[in-house]
């Protein structure tokens, strides 16, 4: 089955003359344990893509089925189930709780979805002892580094086993080697727990290591690119897209 | 200018919203200080209105002590003529029974018109169709039959009565018919107190008014009005004893002075919710800095100074306290209204008779509205206001400036220091005597109680956050375990709201600790002191001012009931006291009716029943404690009393405690009392019953008795002590609006507060609602977090409440009043106060955890 199915999404924001197309009908597909890449330029439309996929926004015009559930029958209360367990999130910067413990961001998603307490504290030490953060349980976001943050974020998406992955530009805020790690992290993810990710990036090298790239220019995918032949970190775009 | 406009009074029109509830907030603050400013003002002016209408172009006038100027003394005073012209006057207050059975009050003056003449306007209606005034002659026709009055125009008019028709005076328990022999242009002084106003003959007012022998005034307009100073002096020393020149407005002073303590206190209360509506200002001005961080940072970035920052935050509250003061004043005027129909019951049940009305507003209303809330607001502002303009234009275009507050225990201990401080202070003001008596150190040591009270709140805040979050997540999962985190992690932010929501609690329990002892003490005083099974009184009476006398005939009548047992006949008169001319409320009554059956509670001595024996038919007075207290007056000291034949010492022989007025009563037996001030006629009657007889039963057959021609109040025992308690009940009906007033303009703190960290958490609860949670858990976090600063708000206010309680039993009210509180726990009040104010939080949290739901994935990134 599917992990994601999208098919011809449109989104429009504002109405009439002064409507701006985000999206122009594009389908994605994701199989699990799939990885995707989203690439493109800034404002072509990735995040409205992703936003679409992971049900925090609804298109305008197209379908969205997420592991089996079809997103346009949801209503608010729907859409709120589907991604508190189907569906995890990780962004560029971070978006943890700074109120909450690393050790409570992380469980939050269970928490919320009515695990009880004893439960989701043990899957989530669980969770931050396979990104590397058993030490760190106990500490609060503004206590520990960037690299620290966004695999505290990967554990977040995680923690609940949803059948897909949203991951906006999620080393974006990383120096290049916490980006590698969280990059691994995610690709050892994919494979082990069979999640199928659906990132964007403006980074060659991370989509590179995606087993599908998506090019995105001004709201159309203008072709999928298999990652073999994706440029590298090292070619310059311009050419890799040629 | 532009990017005041731009910036400021754009956002501000866009969320009209938040703008309404902020002007509201400073309005009703405005408004409450103004209405009780103007209430107070209005229930003085009605006396001195009243006043100035019987005082006319007097200059001077002569008094008696207490009982007023004995005809017989007019011989003796031609010399006054030498200074001027002279008339003697009776003013007092009676009821009128129009035609149409309705009764009404009035204030009546009795004048020898010959002699009036020159003093007063009369302005008839029959001669001024003719364009000229009634000459002397004339007027002294038209009033020389005793049946004779003269009403005003206006009054007549609104109650249908015509000239030469047919009305019923009621004075005292008698009923008197009269013709209207005049009607009075509706001009000059019949216009001031609403045309209420009657004029008699003296003569006719003398025996109407029972006061046959005695005056009540002598008034001079003097022939050198510019050399009033002299004239006062030189006849001030050649006044016989027993008599004393004032000027007219001395009487107006000397109630201002007795309501001073009364009209400070609501004051003082009503600058609570002025203050409090000032949060508001704080909370509002916070929230645009926070929710408007980013563009803060925009304009650092593009060049914007931090003065420019800081100018236009401040701009911004300006402009909302002017909106505020200028649409608080009108308010004002309208709660006035309400304010004195609130007050004008204690006003005339325990000070002054008088039509109460509101004045209209005046420059000083203005400028006071303006020059209290504007800088109050600017300094509410200044603290968000310097936040705002200490935005660094990075962190703010980044977005990620906001972290967990860490646990701070020196903080912690450093406000616990502060607190103790204030507390520690607030009990050495309370030790202080008063000021001028007024309570200025009680109510100084209220405000350090109160500052203590506030720097205890972060303490309460870091406290929750130790030990509450076990709690909430026990009761609350997931909710709770959010809104603990949130509470914890804006300790700074959520300060001063809640030390003003604690701030208004605290007063509010207080107050309702202070009026619940109140009661226990009055009620206890009441069923020990008011023995007697049927209390008689003349119609009309009040407690101050010349009271109406009840007849020998109806004392007779009453007498004559076989189930009477004893009578003890009471009279009281006001009476300048002191060097300050206080005026005090002298008494007589029955002491031997009062030893056999009465049941005064003494304060001292121990036996006072004993000591009140030794000054039956003596020289001797027992005096209330409130008196006691004010004139700094002991068991066994002598006081000198003003009587008709001059000053007079009397030896205190027992203080008692008395509630019914904190003008302070010096009582004495009722033989002392004619031997020095003549022979009375009693204002009322304690009547004592054979045990066998029922009161109800009695009371009726005491009225048919009487018949239609005396008009006299019969209270039962019983319904006697529901009216002191109706009357103890409205006179604190103020104290609560106001205070319910200053906690909903604190609720509505609350609800901007949580406004403020929603805003500033939209970014988490957009990620919130990313992770899996549902509009109804986050409304409900927001709702917990509401509810939890209400009860620990309420929790804190409680103990503070308690604090401030003792301070105003102890110190303000004796300081104030003199009058002794028992303490006691209106437990089940504040039960309920405490379950109220914990519901209305959480309702005010609804609107906060409405827009905390409304983040979309747009504010994550």
């Amino acid at each position: 089955m599917s992990a994601l199915q999208a098919r011809n999404l449109r989104k429009v924001y504002g109405r009439g003359e002064t409507g701006v197309d985000a999206v122009r009908g594009v389908s994605v597909e994701l199989t699990a344990g799939e990885c995707v890449a989203v690439v493109g330029p800034s404002g072509c439309g990735k995040s409205t893509l992703l936003h679409l996929c992971g049900g925090m926004d609804r298109p305008t015009a197209g379908t969205v089925v997420v592991d089996g559930v079809a997103l346009a029958g949801l209503g608010d209360d729907g859409l709120t189930r589907l991604r508190r367990e189907r569906v995890g999130f990780v962004f560029q910067f971070f978006n943890l709780l700074p109120t909450l413990t690393l050790a409570e961001n992380i469980a939050l998603p269970l928490l919320l979805a009515g695990v009880s307490a004893g439960e989701a504290a043990d899957r989530a030490r669980a969770c931050a002892d396979r990104v590397g953060l058993a030490h760190r349980l106990h500490h609060y976001p503004s206590q520990v580094s960037g690299g620290e943050l966004q695999r505290s974020a990967v554990a977040r998406a995680v923690v609940h086993r949803p059948a897909l992955l949203i991951a906006d530009e999620p080393t974006g805020n990383l120096d290049t080697d916490n980006g590698r790690l969280v990059l691994d992290l995610l690709r050892t993810l994919n494979d082990d727990i069979g999640v199928a990710v659906l990132l964007a990036t403006h980074d060659q090298a991370i989509a590179a290591r995606a087993d599908r790239i998506l090019r995105m220019r001004d709201g159309l995918v203008v072709g999928p690119v298999d990652a073999e032949t994706a440029p590298t970190a090292t070619t310059p775009p311009e050419v890799g897209a040629l | 200018m532009t990017l005041f406009r731009q910036f400021i009074l754009r956002a501000l029109l866009r969320d009209p919203r938040r703008s309404l509830a902020t002007v509201a907030g400073v309005t009703l603050g405005v408004a409450v200080v103004l209405a009780i400013r103007l209430a107070n003002t209005g229930s003085i002016r009605g006396f001195e209105t009243a006043l100035d209408v019987v005082a006319g172009k007097t200059s001077l006038e002569i008094v008696g002590a207490g009982v007023g100027v004995p005809d017989a003394q007019l011989a003796d005073l031609g010399w006054l003529r030498e200074y001027g012209l002279v008339s003697p006057v009776i003013a007092r207050t009676a009821r009128l029974r129009a035609p149409d059975g309705t009764e009404h009050p009035l204030q009546v003056l009795g004048v020898d018109v010959l002699r009036d003449r020159p003093f007063r306007e009369y302005q008839l209606l029959e001669f001024a169709q003719g364009g000229r005034e009634p000459s002397a002659q004339e007027l002294l026709a038209l009033l020389l039959d005793s049946r004779s009055v003269v009403l005003t125009e206006r009054f007549a008019s609104r109650h249908g009565i015509d000239l030469d028709g047919s009305v019923q005076l009621i004075i005292g328990d008698r009923v008197h018919d009269a013709v209207v022999r005049g009607l009075l242009l509706d001009e000059g002084p019949a216009r001031v107190v609403d045309g209420q106003l009657a004029l008699l003959d003296v003569a006719v007012a003398q025996l109407l008014f029972d006061r046959i022998g005695w005056l009540d005034r002598v008034e001079i307009q003097l022939f050198e009005a510019g050399a009033i100073d002299d004239a006062e002096q030189t006849i001030a020393a050649r006044l016989p004893d027993g008599l004393r020149v004032q000027r007219p407005a001395q009487r107006g002073r000397q109630v201002e002075k007795m309501l001073a303590a009364f009209h400070f206190n609501l004051t003082a209360l009503s600058y609570i919710a002025l203050v409090v509506g000032l949060f508001l200002v704080y909370n509002t001005v916070a929230v645009s800095v926070i929710s408007r961080r980013r563009e803060i940072g925009t304009l650092r970035a593009l060049g914007t100074t931090r003065r420019t920052v800081l100018g236009l935050f401040l701009g911004e509250a300006a402009l909302l306290a002017a909106v505020g003061a200028t649409v608080g004043l009108p308010t004002g005027w309208l709660l006035a209204q309400g304010a004195v129909r609130l007050t004008s019951t204690t006003v005339n049940a325990l000070y002054i008779t008088s039509a109460a009305t509101v004045p209209p507003l005046t420059l000083v209303d203005v400028l006071l509205a303006f020059g209290v809330a504007m800088p109050l607001a600017l300094a509410a502002a200044a603290i968000p206001a310097l936040e705002g303009s200490r935005v660094t234009p990075i962190a703010a275009v980044r977005g990620a400036d906001r972290l967990a507050s860490q646990d701070d225990p020196r903080r912690s201990r450093r406000a616990a220091l502060v607190a103790a401080a204030f507390f520690g202070l607030g009990g050495w003001l309370a030790t202080l005597d008063p000021v001028g008596g007024l309570p200025l150190y009680g109510l100084a040591a209220t405000l350090a109680v109160i500052g203590g009270a506030a720097a205890l709140v972060p303490v309460l805040l870091a406290l929750l956050r130790r030990v509450g979050r076990g709690v909430l997540v026990r009761w609350f999962k997931v909710e709770g375990m959010l809104a603990h985190a949130n509470l914890s992690a804006s300790i700074g932010r959520l300060t001063v709201s809640v030390a003003a929501l604690v701030v208004s609690l605290a007063m509010l329990a207080a107050i309702a600790i202070m009026i619940g002892s109140f009661r226990e003490t009055v009620t206890y005083w009441v069923g020990q002191t008011l023995r007697a099974d049927l209390f008689v009184a003349a119609a009309g009476r009040g407690p101050a001012g010349p009271s109406p006398t009840i007849s020998a005939d109806a004392e007779q009548r009453v007498a004559a009931h076989p189930a009477v047992t004893a009578i003890d006949q009471f009279r009281t008169v006001d009476l300048p006291y002191g060097p300050d001319g206080d005026l005090i409320i002298l008494g007589a009554g029955t002491f031997e009716v009062l030893l056999e059956h009465g049941g005064l509670l003494f304060k001292e001595p121990a036996d006072g029943r004993a000591a009140m024996a030794k000054a039956v038919g003596a020289d001797a007075v027992v005096v209330s404690e409130a008196f006691a207290l004010k004139q700094g007056v002991s068991v066994e000291d002598t006081i000198e009393l003003d009587t008709p034949q001059g000053a007079r010492p009397f030896q205190v022989v027992a203080i008692y405690y008395d509630y019914s007025s904190d003008r302070g009563l010096v009582v004495m037996d009722r033989p002392t009392f004619a031997r020095h001030y003549g022979t009375q006629r009693p204002g009322g009657l304690t009547v004592y019953l054979t045990p066998e007889a029922d009161p109800e039963t009695v009371r009726e057959e005491l009225l048919a008795a009487l018949g239609p021609d005396h008009r006299l109040f019969i209270n039962t025992n019983a319904t006697l002590r529901a009216e002191v308690i109706r009357i103890f009940d409205a006179t604190f009906a103020i104290t609560y609006a106001l205070e319910a007033i200053a906690i909903f303009v604190a609720i509505m703190g609350v609800a901007t507060t949580l406004l403020t960290l929603v805003l500033e958490r939209r970014e988490e609860l957009a990620m919130l609602r990313l992770v899996g949670a549902g509009r109804r858990q986050i409304r409900r976090m927001v709702v917990i977090e509401a509810t939890m600063l209400g009860v620990l708000s309420q929790g804190l206010g409680l103990a503070v409440g308690v604090v401030l309680s003792l301070i105003l039993i102890y110190v303000i009210n004796v300081q104030s009043f003199g009058w002794t509180i028992q303490f006691s726990l209106p437990v089940w009040f504040l039960v309920r106060s405490t379950l109220l104010v914990a519901v209305a939080t959480a309702l005010a949290g609804l609107y906060p955890a409405r827009v905390a739901t409304s983040f979309g994935g747009e504010a994550a990134r």
